[in-house]
């Protein structure tokens, strides 16, 4: 396993005596795309803005590769590329003199270099005109370009499709995609859209009143092996589900099977003469499992 | 450091206020120049009368002094002033200068000034407050740049904009005074007072000091401007706050003053170091090393407030 590109360490927040964030800690590796799912209000952008310093750290540490961002911030945010909510730009220049702006502030940016980012993010048309007569769209890539010009090896997006129509949701996903393979950048999203991060992200943390919930990959949300099956059947005699994992619900039961079970079980069903109305398998998506995470949460605190 | 600066001052000069305001400093120099061409200038350049004249003056400007209230002591002061010098023109055969010349106009333009400070105000009260309104806050912090290093750069950014619009203002000031009055006789000396004595001064050099002496004023103001700015993220307040400043500060000071002696401590009573200089001190006891004393603390308290809270503070908006 490769190194921690980013590391959190028992980190807590406290604004006017209220904790934000309780404790938090995790760690993002590199290339993967790391999700932090929450509901509004949960902490999602106070723990971004301590990552790149936006905001100060009330106790533990967050260090991105190996440096402090409170006490190396200069180190430690040369390898952060971010977009904090919209990108907001100087609207009265245009975006290749915005790029220049940010392009000034690091040493050894090209004009290549800038041209690169330019073509990169599909904006070679448009990057002389003034910001002002962008869409959001644009907008979203232009942040995107700015964030890369110093080839970070981190990306920090918070809520990077806010706002966005179905179409720039899909371009800034595939820009996405595109950095972590052809970079080995490690990107860290948050957003309270769970279809979206379902098909960006490779982990996903979930955080809910500043606390940690649960953190994993997106594949043992969705494709777990077992899964369970609603069984709509008038079933009098329980005793044929002997040693199968079941749930009696309304008007039938959930039976925990995999895949190559379910044959075997209509057939169980018809062969003891009971009737069978529907079968249908219960997808486990990333929202069920959210909900279930979350409002388990709230039930305990 | 100098790309800090240079990104600040871009972002100053894309926007088509600054060009508004530069022109309006120009306009109000070519204004008063036609309408002194046109209406004030007598065309004699000496009168011939002018030793009795002064010898007028003083015997009246010395009965007015046996008059006066002892309260009266600055205006005491100005009049023991006014006959040194006309004392002084008389032994040394100087004509004081009646006609307007070139330098005379960069003089008289030394007015606008406060002019020129009220356009750096507004700059310094914008250049922190709009990146906190445009949102671009944001992006500006994150870069691998310390806090301290960005506010500077704005800082330095906004007393280049300052000296930089009393270059325009001095420099319009001489092309067109020079234009319209010419040099004059070459009698270009100015006769300052000081500790009872008046000692004659090289014109350019004096009109230098003057336009930066008269812009202590105007820094210290930005420099309140700008850390108001700074620490309230607001720049109505910081424009408002500091133009009523600028324009009453003094007023307000030199009344105070004429009650109580700690008016003294007041940042405006100690702005004017050219009271030193060729004048009378605001309130008996000064000293100019007792003023430079006070602007250097009013100057690290606004520079403390400044960047004690904008380092610290905690990006929401």
């Amino acid at each position: 396993m490769a190194s921690p590109v980013v590391q959190l360490n028992h980190v807590t927040k406290v604004i006017k005596g209220k904790k934000i964030i309780d404790d938090l800690s995790f760690t993002i590796e590199e290339g993967e795309v790391f999700g932090f799912l929450g509901p509004n209000g949960a902490g999602k952008t106070t723990t971004i803005r301590m990552m790149v310093g936006l905001m100060g750290i009330t106790s533990g540490e967050i260090l991105i590769c190996g440096k402090n961002v409170e006490k190396e911030f200069e180190a430690a945010l040369m390898n952060i590329g971010g977009i904090v909510e919209n990108p907001e730009m100087y609207k009265f220049l245009t975006g290749y003199q915005n790029l220049m702006q940010y392009a000034r502030m690091i040493k050894g940016i090209s004009k290549q270099k800038i041209d690169e980012v330019v073509e990169f993010v599909g904006l070679k048309e448009r990057i002389h005109d003034k910001v002002k007569t962008y869409s959001l769209g644009m907008r979203q890539r232009l942040g995107l370009a700015q964030s890369l010009l110093h080839d970070p090896k981190v990306m920090i997006l918070d809520e990077p499709t806010n706002g966005l129509d179905p179409a720039g949701i899909r371009e800034i996903r595939d820009h996405l995609k595109k950095l972590t393979k052809e970079k080995g950048m490690s990107v860290i999203v948050s957003s309270h859209l769970l279809s979206e991060m379902e098909m960006m992200c490779d982990r996903i943390a979930i955080i809910q009143n500043g606390k940690l919930v649960d953190i994993q990959k997106v594949h043992d949300y969705v494709n777990d092996t077992k899964q369970k099956y609603f069984f709509e059947v008038n079933l009098e005699n329980v005793g044929i589900l002997d040693n199968i994992p079941y749930e009696k619900v309304d008007k039938g039961y959930e039976i925990e099977l995999e895949k190559e079970e379910v044959p075997k079980m209509i057939q169980k069903f018809t062969e003891a003469g009971i009737s069978i109305y529907e079968v249908k398998p219960i997808a486990k998506t990333l929202e069920d499992r959210f909900m279930e995470v979350t409002t388990g949460g709230e039930k305990h605190a | 450091m100098l790309n800090l600066i240079k990104n600040e001052w871009i972002k100053i000069f894309k926007r088509p206020g600054t060009y508004v305001m530069i022109g309006l400093l120009v306009l109000a120099v070519l204004g008063t120049g036609i309408l002194t061409k046109v209406y004030g200038d007598s065309g004699q350049s000496t009168n011939p009368q002018w030793k009795q004249e002064l010898q007028q003056e003083t015997k009246e400007y010395k009965k007015e002094m046996k008059g006066l209230p002892k309260s009266a002591n600055t205006y005491k002061q100005s009049l023991e002033r006014d006959i040194a010098i006309n004392q002084y023109r008389l032994d040394h055969n100087l004509p004081p200068e009646q006609a307007e010349t070139g330098w005379s106009f960069i003089y008289d333009s030394a007015s606008f000034i406060s002019f020129a400070g009220l356009f750096t105000i507004i700059v310094a009260a914008g250049i922190v407050a709009s990146e906190f309104g445009w949102g671009t806050i944001k992006l500006l912090l994150i870069r691998p740049i310390k806090r301290t290093k960005i506010l500077l750069s704005k800082y330095l950014t906004v007393i280049i904009f300052d000296v930089f619009l009393l270059a325009i203002l001095f420099i319009s000031a001489a092309i067109l005074g020079f234009a319209l009055f010419g040099t004059g006789d070459g009698n270009n000396a100015h006769l300052a007072y000081a500790n009872g004595t008046v000692v004659e001064q090289n014109m350019l050099l004096y009109l230098i000091k003057r336009y930066l002496l008269a812009s202590i004023d105007v820094i210290m103001i930005t420099t309140m401007a700008f850390m108001i700015s700074a620490v309230f993220r607001n720049s109505s307040l910081a424009t408002g706050l500091s133009i009523f400043l600028l324009f009453m500060g003094s007023t307000v000071t030199a009344i105070i003053a004429a009650q109580y002696n700690w008016a003294k401590y007041i940042l405006f009573a100690n702005t004017d170091l050219s009271q030193y200089f060729d004048g009378i001190p605001m309130v008996d006891g000064m000293t100019l090393g007792f003023s430079i004393t006070m602007l250097l603390i009013y100057f690290i308290v606004f520079m403390l407030l400044a960047f004690g809270v904008f380092t610290k503070r905690d990006v929401a908006a």
